[in-house]
């Protein structure tokens, strides 16, 4: 019954709801409203949106030759510069012959670079793009590397597109290419992309990247080592060492760390060694100069004895299934149970 | 304070046990009364060995360095009975003379650790000097120190270890009496005289007041 209520209504207002229609404004009604003061605007009301005010810009659109000459944005890298990029072994471990960089940042990118390389056998080159620009094709990157890098010292060789750092490759000199998987290549590669997208700035993004590898490098040193010693990797070798990688145990590792902070604190440690046996020293010595007095008091002798009548306690031995324990309390013999 | 033979407890001053009537006189008539002389550490019984004496000797050297007032001896040798050993050490520190004891040391100041390897037993017997700082419970510490050793027939071990304990006991007593020197002055106080006794029950245990002067006046 309560259903058959329910289902009457609803049709009802369905039906009453499509007779109904939008209130219109009648002669006069909308004029005298505005005049008034009415807050409605007349955009709500009127059927078309009112269109937005044109502010015309006092800004000059950009040429056609400078679009092509932002080495960002455009697709080839300039003839001019290729040369510079792998032509022969690079100076420096920073290669940006276009400028992409600014001084400063060419700077302090610089920088790191060298410190790494004072800091591992292995150097890392970053050659420096633009984000959109392409290799041509007939530079095969391997080859460059490979050709470049023979001698001299383990390098990383990585080809970074500035803004773009997933495109990023990563090429090993020959000592190296056999040595380092092609997992843990691409493992290190990602790794610092990674690093490099959590930065917004496309120089951050180098720095973070720059970092990140540095990091992974330093891995690599350590698995091609042996976890010993990283002078083990060859500065000049045409056949690369076929050690198997090998993650570096957790003894290794803090063998290692323990003679770092031994060469670091040694000084520190011996002092405070030296320091601390001085004093055991002396507080030993002290001890074993220390002299124990009793004051003589006067006591009346005792049974006639003119030195002594202090008796102590008195322990068996004889069995050992009489502890000392059992002895403690020494009473008259005639007072003992049988 | 105890008597040698009965063990039960005897007043300060006693000339003899009140108890059993024990007296030096009566370990003379058992053990001799003319004096003794031998060396402080006196293996009779040939129980230690030359690097167990040698140890025995160093403990006892290092007792007498520490505490320049004392003395230790060592005695070795089978008594017979058990009971004995006590009259034993209370008559050899008595009738004894350590020939290589310093002068300066007389026997008050020594402590006497006796073993007796038939009856399988060992005491420890003191002087006078010793007497308000060294009590049984001390002296049975050391000899339950030793007790393992002399189990397994190690008497040099036994008797180091017992020697070193002593020392540490001593040097915990010397300070205790540098601190508080008045407990230990209430230990060795001559007993009330029965005539004081007297006095203080009579007056009801109260501190008699001094009589006032009377001053003559001239008349």
């Amino acid at each position: 019954m309560k259903a058959l209520t329910f289902l009457s209504l609803a049709i009802f207002s369905t039906v009453h709801a499509a007779n109904l229609q939008m209130p219109i404004w009648k002669d006069g009604e909308r004029k005298s409203f505005e005049e008034a003061g009415g807050i409605l605007r007349s955009f709500i009301l009127s059927d078309e949106p009112e269109p937005e005010p044109e502010t015309p810009l006092d800004v000059e659109k950009p040429k056609a030759d400078e679009v092509t000459s932002d080495p960002l944005r455009s697709s080839e890298i300039p003839e001019k510069f290729l040369a510079a990029y792998f032509a022969e072994k690079p100076a420096e471990f920073l290669v940006d012959p276009q400028g992409l960089l600014s001084p400063k940042d060419y700077k302090d990118r610089l920088g790191f670079l060298k410190y790494h390389a004072g800091d591992s056998s292995i150097d890392f080159y970053v050659y420096v793009f633009g984000g959109e620009q392409e290799i041509p094709g007939e530079v095969r990157a391997e080859e460059t590397v490979e050709r470049l890098f023979t001698t001299g010292r383990p390098a990383v060789v990585v080809f970074y597109f500035l803004g773009a750092p997933q495109r990023s490759a990563i090429h090993l000199s020959p000592s190296l290419t056999e040595a380092v998987s092609a997992a843990d290549q691409r493992r290190a590669l990602q790794s610092s992309v990674m690093s490099a997208f959590e930065k917004l700035n496309t120089t951050d993004q180098l720095d973070a990247f720059s970092v990140q590898m540095s990091i992974r490098i330093y891995w690599m040193e350590r698995m091609l080592g042996g976890g010993v010693s990283p002078d083990g990797i060859p500065i000049v070798s045409h056949r690369p060492a076929a050690k198997k990688v090998a993650a570096p145990s957790v003894l290794e590792v803090w063998k290692e760390e323990t003679v770092i902070w031994m060469e670091e604190w040694w000084g520190g440690a011996a002092l405070l060694l030296g320091s601390g046996l001085l004093a055991l020293s002396f507080v030993a010595w002290m001890r074993s100069r220390v002299r124990f007095r009793f004051p003589d008091l006067e006591v009346e002798p005792r049974l006639g004895g003119a030195h002594a009548a202090g008796v102590g306690a008195v322990i068996s031995f004889a069995n050992a299934a009489l502890p000392p324990a059992s002895q403690k309390d020494q009473v008259p013999d005639y007072l003992r149970r049988a | 304070m105890k008597c040698p033979r009965c063990v039960q407890r005897i007043h300060r001053a006693a000339q003899s046990c009140p108890h059993c009537g024990f007296a030096l006189a009566d370990a003379d008539a058992h053990f001799g009364e003319d004096e003794v002389r031998l060396r402080s550490l006196t293996d009779a019984a040939g129980l230690l060995r030359r690097g167990g004496r040698r140890k025995v000797e160093a403990a006892m050297e290092e007792i007498g360095r520490r505490f320049p007032q004392i003395f230790v001896a060592v005695y070795t040798g089978p008594l017979g009975e058990v009971a004995n050993i006590r009259q034993f050490g209370f008559w050899m520190l008595n009738r004894a003379a350590f020939e290589d004891v310093p002068v300066g040391k007389p026997n008050e100041a020594g402590v006497l650790f006796t073993i007796d390897p038939e009856s399988k037993a060992a005491g420890v017997t003191f002087g006078y000097l010793l007497d308000p700082y060294l009590d049984e419970s001390d002296t049975f510490e050391c000899l339950s120190r030793a007790h393992s050793h002399w189990l397994d027939g190690r008497y040099a071990d036994g008797l180091v270890k017992a020697v070193r304990h002593l020392g540490i006991i001593l040097a915990k007593r010397s300070r205790q009496a540098r601190r508080d020197p008045e407990k230990f002055e209430r230990k060795v106080l001559p007993p009330p005289q029965m005539g004081d006794l007297v006095r203080r029950i009579r007056s009801g245990h109260r501190v008699p007041e001094e009589q006032p002067e009377v001053e003559e006046v001239e008349k």
